[in-house]
């Protein structure tokens, strides 16, 4: 070990002092890539599973417990492994009569919902997460709070009417005081029916008869493992009091979005990042090595074995990463905590968290490794001088000489290229910060994509009409009398046994073969008879077919033999969906259509036609556009291109602090030859700039070449199925490589201008 | 003299590789044995090979062939961290460009091979304001080495080079940087420590820095052509063969 106050310590913190700005910087470089990782996990997490967070936050209770009448709680309480019990709750079934949204009242839709009995003070388990409005008030008992998802769909905000009809009929207009989260039960219409939180008095008046009522009880456990035996447990302890049972378990799986598309995204930048941090550590490390080697010269001659020197070399850089790595930590934690509050409800699940920090630390201590071991094998010879190994001008600076450029370039494109393996490192440093910044504006554009064009991903149709109390019949003609409608498609979706699996597919039937719904097909063929189906990329993994491939399912015991003719792009159940025509179904499965598909005119807003709609009395549902579930890459992209960009920028400094050390005789020469500073200073700029540039160049192209290729591999592993993968558009690419090029040079034209204009005086070593 | 001998080069040969892959030998066949408490000057113009030679016996270069012992011990097999290691103990450097670690203050810097030698801080502290105060340089402990001059420079580098105890100081070209005052300065310096019993080889091609010590070798493409005593203050008239190859260097 290397004690604080030995020759090795002493040195570290000598050259740790002589360097703050630099070892800053490197800190805060690793840092950020720390942060911007555990924030984007963090956010995908959230993002992609709500409950964990709800949950976290409302304390919530990990098994509800629906009893006819109020059970024995303080046996409840005394069962192993049970911390707290939520409740007794009453909870009674009632009517919510929904004026519809901004019409007049001729035709009021009747939702179920389920009215929960609350506290006017906020329970300390199962805390509903108040988010607008006012919590109940037994001041104004004719306040609800209701669930927020459910509250969004039928269009509720505090202050809205909410009118209830109890089963004996009896209306009651109730007001909505505020609206809350829960974790408590999943999302509206996943889940069903609504919830809505009233006093205790409300819900006696709403419903009188307590036989017609149920009771809730929330018990919150030590470990959720053991949910299913304290599930027994209370079961067998209530003696058949208990009707239904609901865990966490379901209603997490109901608030889980299909999360494999983001999960492999946010993979692929996690890996680009450390690869990038890695560049940037190792380059940093070598370059502060070069500057050094006289100096490790010294140490050596002075009685420092290799051994010493390499590991000190090690603990110092590697402190400054891991250094780097704590603070990122840190960081994250507050960014989530406080910057992100609103978002984020919890902190990121310990294997993530994990993974993210030992991952860094290991790339951190493999990037320094080899620039310490390297600076550990200098020789001992102090006179060795750390000057640039070759004088002659590279092939490029010959051309430039040929061209008659001007000398400044000259000289700057024949220092570029002094140093090979730098040359290298510093293109490489460059590059490869710029080429994972195409591919994530590849990202970007294929969002965007997904959202220009929602037909490419299977979403020609932006809404979907339930009959609800209409005929099929009806429903279709109403649908269709509105302008924007242009075309309605009969639909029926079904869950499919398929051989070989435990679990059922899903099966949508959508046109009829001979009018098929405009699929995207992106591999073979739309079905165009019955018995054929196309397929999402997913099920065809699953199934392990491929097209052309017969299959034979199960819909509801009735057995069904189609043909796969086509791949289609499917952004949903990560493509594990058989698309076919609803003709192909058997007629009890097909007759009458489940809900029809409504295609509209290009232009059209789908919420303003869903709402007329809706004020017509129809069950519309709108389509969620994938981009808008993946919104949140859109954030981990410009958070990711920052980072990167700041890490070409601190490779790039790396660069030209060497091109300055390796130049100082030089200069004074140039000087002495008569160069004017502008002159040295255009000279740095080149020799800098080059190497920039042709890392720009380098990335952008390898970007641009494979953006599409890998979004297309995310888009195969995840079961969406290749074809959604786009190129950055030429505009963006161009934007992107003019202000990338600008920044370099910059970044480039700082040191240089200071260099040119200080006085360069012949130094003897 | 039964005393073991500080140095002893046995044939020793060095010969790098050039560029293009033609040998060089810089230091061909060279015997030297210094007794403890010598002080030897190494002459020779430049090329000769003699900071190589210097090079060789600190274990700094490694040799081609012939054999190098240190104080009674076989060095010139040993591992380059075993130079490390012998160097820590046996042998104290001081070169022409001073050499001091530049991110480090001059205390630092003094107290380094001291610690490296295993010392406890305070008693490297008090080493380092024992030489400091020796070569008059207690006030600049807290300064950086760019902020002092040549001479100080060098003035530190010497008591860094003789914080150990050395049982060896070589000296390359110690004075080739510096105005003839800090010259003066610094040779003053070495004959104190020399005085005091301190074994030193010295690498100059400077006819006065070269009297100061007790014995001259000259070198010449490698191969020792002269080596003898020095008659102190009562140089022959004619000088030695060191001037005459001094005259033919320059």
């Amino acid at each position: 070990m290397i004690a604080g106050n030995g020759p090795e310590g002493r040195w570290i913190r000598a050259d740790l002092r002589a360097r703050r700005g630099q070892a800053l910087l490197t800190v805060l470089t690793v840092a950020g890539i720390v942060t911007a990782l555990i924030t984007a996990a963090t956010l995908l997490e959230d993002g992609t599973n709500p409950w964990r967070g709800l949950f976290e936050r409302s304390r919530g209770a990990h098994i509800w417990l629906h009893t006819k009448t109020v059970p024995d709680v303080s046996a409840l309480k005394d069962l192993d492994g049970v911390t707290d019990v939520a409740g007794p709750y009453r909870s009674a079934p009632a009517t919510l009569v929904d004026p519809p949204i901004g019409a007049a009242i001729d035709q009021g839709r009747r939702v179920p919902i389920s009215l929960r009995e609350a506290p006017a003070a906020l329970p300390a388990v199962a805390r509903p997460l108040l988010r607008e409005g006012r919590w109940l008030d037994v001041r104004r008992p004719e306040g609800v709070v209701v669930e927020r998802s459910f509250a969004r769909a039928l269009g509720l905000r505090p202050g809205s009417p909410f009118t209830v009809t109890g089963l004996n009929g009896a209306t009651h207009t109730l007001t909505v005081a505020g609206l809350a989260e829960s974790g408590d039960q999943g999302f509206y219409p996943e889940w069903t029916p609504g919830l809505a939180w009233t006093l205790g008095q409300t819900l006696r008046t709403v419903e009188p008869a307590l036989g017609r009522t149920e009771t809730v009880t929330g018990l919150r456990l030590a470990d959720p493992g053991l949910t299913d035996l304290i599930v027994q447990r209370a079961v067998s302890t209530l003696r058949g009091q208990v009707q239904r049972v609901t865990t966490w378990r379901e209603i997490r799986a109901a608030m889980e979005l299909d999360n494999r598309l983001l999960g492999t995204l946010l993979g692929l930048f996690g890996v680009v990042g450390l690869i990038a941090a890695a560049l940037a550590l190792a380059n940093v490390t070598g370059g502060r090595i070069l500057t050094q080697l006289r100096d490790i010269a010294t140490l050596k001659s002075l009685g420092f074995t290799r051994g010493q020197i390499s590991r000190m070399l090690l603990v110092e850089h590697g402190a400054l990463g891991l250094a780097g790595i704590v603070l990122g930590v840190v960081a994250a934690r507050l960014i989530t905590a406080y910057a992100l509050g609103e978002a984020v409800a919890a902190p990121l699940s310990p294997e993530p968290h994990i993974a993210i920090t030992v991952g860094t630390a290991v790339v951190v201590l493999v990037a320094i490794w080899l620039p310490a071991w390297r600076g550990g094998r200098t020789p001992p010879l102090p006179a060795t001088p750390a000057a640039p190994p070759h004088g002659r001008l590279s092939r490029l600076a010959r051309l430039a000489l040929l061209v008659r450029l001007p000398p400044a370039l000259v000289l700057g494109a024949r220092d570029a290229f002094t140093r090979r393996m730098l040359a290298l490192l510093t293109i490489c440093g460059v590059a490869i910060p710029m080429m994972m910044i195409t591919i994530g504006l590849g990202c970007w554009a294929t969002l965007d994509d997904f959202i220009r064009h929602p037909e490419r991903v299977g979403q020609a149709a932006a809404l979907a009409v339930r009959p609800g109390n209409l005929t099929a019949e009806e429903t279709r003609d109403w649908a269709m009398a509105d302008p924007d409608v242009v075309v309605a498609y009969p639909g029926a979706e079904l869950d499919a046994l398929v051989p070989g699996q435990t679990r059922t597919v899903r099966t949508r039937a959508l046109g009829t073969s001979a009018d098929p719904y405009p699929f995207p097909v992106v591999e073979g063929r739309m079905f165009r008879e019955r018995g054929e189906a196309v397929a999402g990329q997913g099920l065809l993994d699953l199934l392990g077919a491929r097209i052309g491939d017969r299959v034979r399912i199960t819909i509801g015991g009735t057995p069904l033999i189609v043909q796969i003719v086509g791949r289609v792009i499917e952004p949903e159940q990560d493509g594990e969906v058989l698309s076919l025509g609803i003709d192909s179904l058997a007629a009890k499965d097909a007759v009458p259509p489940r809900f029809y598909s409504l295609v509209l005119r290009p232009g059209a807003d789908p919420a303003e036609v869903r709402a007329r709609l809706q004020a017509r009395g129809l069950e519309v549902a709108q389509a969620v556009n994938p981009a808008d579930r993946l919104a949140i890459i859109r954030v981990i992209i410009v958070a990711l291109v920052v980072v990167l960009a700041l890490i070409g920028l601190a490779n790039l400094l790396t660069a030209s602090a060497l091109g300055r050390r390796d130049h100082v005789l030089d200069l004074a020469v140039l000087k002495a030859m008569g160069l004017t500073p502008r002159q040295v200073m255009a000279t740095l700029v080149t020799g800098t700039g080059l190497l920039a540039v042709a890392g720009v160049l380098l990335g952008t192209c390898a970007g641009a070449l494979w953006s599409r290729g890998l979004i297309d591999m995310e888009g195969r592993y995840s079961g969406v199925g290749v074809g959604i993968g786009r190129a950055p558009t030429p505009g963006m690419l161009a934007a992107a490589i003019l202000i990338a090029i600008g920044a370099a040079l910059l970044v480039a034209l700082i040191p240089a201008r200071r260099v040119s204009r200080a006085r360069v005086t012949m130094v003897a070593h | 003299m039964t005393a073991t001998p500080v140095v002893r080069a046995v044939n020793l040969v060095k010969i790098y590789q050039s560029g293009r892959g033609l040998p060089v030998p810089a230091v061909r066949g060279v015997d030297l044995t210094v007794e403890p408490g010598e002080f030897v000057a190494i002459m020779g113009p430049s090329g000769s090979g003699k900071s190589t030679l210097i090079h060789l016996l600190g274990g700094l270069d490694t040799r081609t062939s012939g054999e190098i012992w240190l104080d009674g011990q076989r060095a010139d097999t040993l591992s380059e961290s075993g130079w490390a290691v012998l160097r820590r103990e046996k042998v104290g450097f001081v070169f022409q460009f001073f050499n001091l670690v530049a991110n480090m203050t001059v205390a630092d810097n003094v107290e380094l091979p001291a610690l490296l030698a295993g010392a406890s801080p305070r008693h490297a502290r008090e080493r380092r304001e024992y030489l400091l105060g020796a070569l008059g340089l207690t006030d600049r402990a807290a300064a950086a080495p760019a902020q002092l001059s040549g001479g100080e420079q060098q003035r530190v580098a010497l008591a860094r080079a003789l914080a150990n105890q050395p049982r060896l100081l070589l000296a390359d070209e110690p004075t080739g940087n510096l105005d003839s005052r800090n010259t003066r300065d610094v040779l003053r310096l070495l004959g104190e420590v020399h005085r005091q019993g301190q074994t030193i080889v010295l690498v100059t091609h400077d006819a006065r820095v070269a009297g100061l010590a007790d014995r001259v070798v000259c070198l010449l493409d490698g191969q020792i052509v002269d080596d003898g005593a020095i008659v102190k203050r009562r140089r022959r008239p004619g000088g030695t063969a060191g001037d005459v190859v001094e005259l033919h260097g320059r």
